[in-house]
């Protein structure tokens, strides 16, 4: 941080958007997975 | 009970009022621009933003009505990945860094539309245990436990995106704050409503028990909305389109629409799994079994 401006950040920026994509990827295919099961 | 596969008429009216209310929305939402743009009237965006949020929140109630499209959840999942991946483009290449979160202030591009979409997934479970409770259809005992596993997921992704930003700019990755720990209480008491229904072989007691254990904890949702105006909160009030840049619009509203069709498209198709166990559930056995029991 520099006199009240956060500088960089591009890491946890990368994590939040990467970790909400594997997550809801992970669900899609788990949504997928389950409904070739019960059907 | 079982998924109607016929494309009822009834399905057919739902699906319109879904397009008609869907479209709705976007264009207000664009013509809320066309008035911050001119600065004729912030009281007409504001009203347009209502009418916007309603018409998204139609779109899902009306698209969970009909069980007989069986390509929607499809579609509307190609639909999110368009607006998730141009809203993310133009969130992280295209919109300015904020003031002073400077580049970290682009997480918001993903953990608002998170937020309101979980908890519009929540309050379709609220609506869905209320219409069981009066109607005994299991139709919506299997919506019921479609909206709620899709509203942890998403409280879940809240929780991991406002901890990732909480640390750059609170210096902690998590803080027992009033908007915090009632949207942990919130995750924590609709997942235990999905042990609940693991726990209960009885689809009736199951159905009527999750229910209202639904509606108990949905008490939680209006609290975290109203947390950070309540109390003395880390946590930021909720900003209103005077007090936020015409710039940060574009990548938000992208997210939020393809927050929202993955929403629908993933409860569609959550209520069919809910919705074929249970058929299999209460099936007779077959006849040769049936033979040898009795």
């Amino acid at each position: 941080m520099s006199g009240g401006y956060i500088t960089g950040g591009w890491g946890f920026v990368w994590a939040a958007y990467g970790w909400t994509a594997l997550v809801l990827t992970g669900y899609a295919i788990s949504l997928f997975v389950r409904l070739r099961k019960v059907r | 009970m079982v998924p109607n596969s016929q494309v009822s008429r009834l399905d057919r009216v739902l699906l319109a009022g879904a397009v008609i209310t869907g479209l709705t929305a976007m264009f207000l939402g664009v013509y809320m621009d066309a008035y911050l743009h001119e600065g004729i009237s912030i009281g007409g965006a504001g009203t347009a933003l209502i009418a916007a949020t309603l018409g998204m929140a139609s779109s899902v109630l009306f698209l969970l009505m009909g069980d007989g499209f069986r390509k929607v959840p499809l579609g509307l999942i190609a639909v999110a990945a368009v607006c998730l991946i141009s809203g993310s483009y133009f969130g992280l290449f295209v919109a300015p860094p904020e003031h002073f979160m400077g580049d970290v202030q682009r997480i918001m591009y993903v953990h608002v539309p998170t937020a309101w979409n979980g908890l519009l997934a929540l309050t379709f479970a609220f609506v869905a245990a209320v219409v069981f409770l009066f109607t005994n259809d299991f139709k919506w005992d299997a919506r019921m436990e479609a909206a709620v596993e899709v509203g942890i997921l998403l409280a879940f992704l809240l929780c991991c995106q406002g901890a990732i930003w909480a640390k750059p700019t609170w210096g902690v990755w998590w803080d027992w704050d009033p908007r915090l720990t009632t949207t942990a209480v919130l995750l924590f008491a609709f997942a235990g409503i999905l042990a609940l229904r693991r726990f209960v072989d009885d689809p009736v007691k199951r159905a009527v028990w999750s229910s209202v254990a639904t509606i108990i904890s949905y008490v939680d949702v209006p609290i975290v909305y109203f947390s950070v105006r309540w109390w003395n909160s880390l946590h930021q009030v909720q900003s209103s389109p005077s007090t936020v840049s015409s710039q940060f619009y574009l990548p938000l509203r992208l997210n939020a629409f393809g927050v929202l069709f993955l929403m629908t498209g993933f409860m569609m198709l959550r209520a069919r799994v809910a919705a074929l166990r249970l058929a299999a559930e209460v099936a007779p056995p077959p006849e040769e079994l049936a033979g040898e029991l009795a």
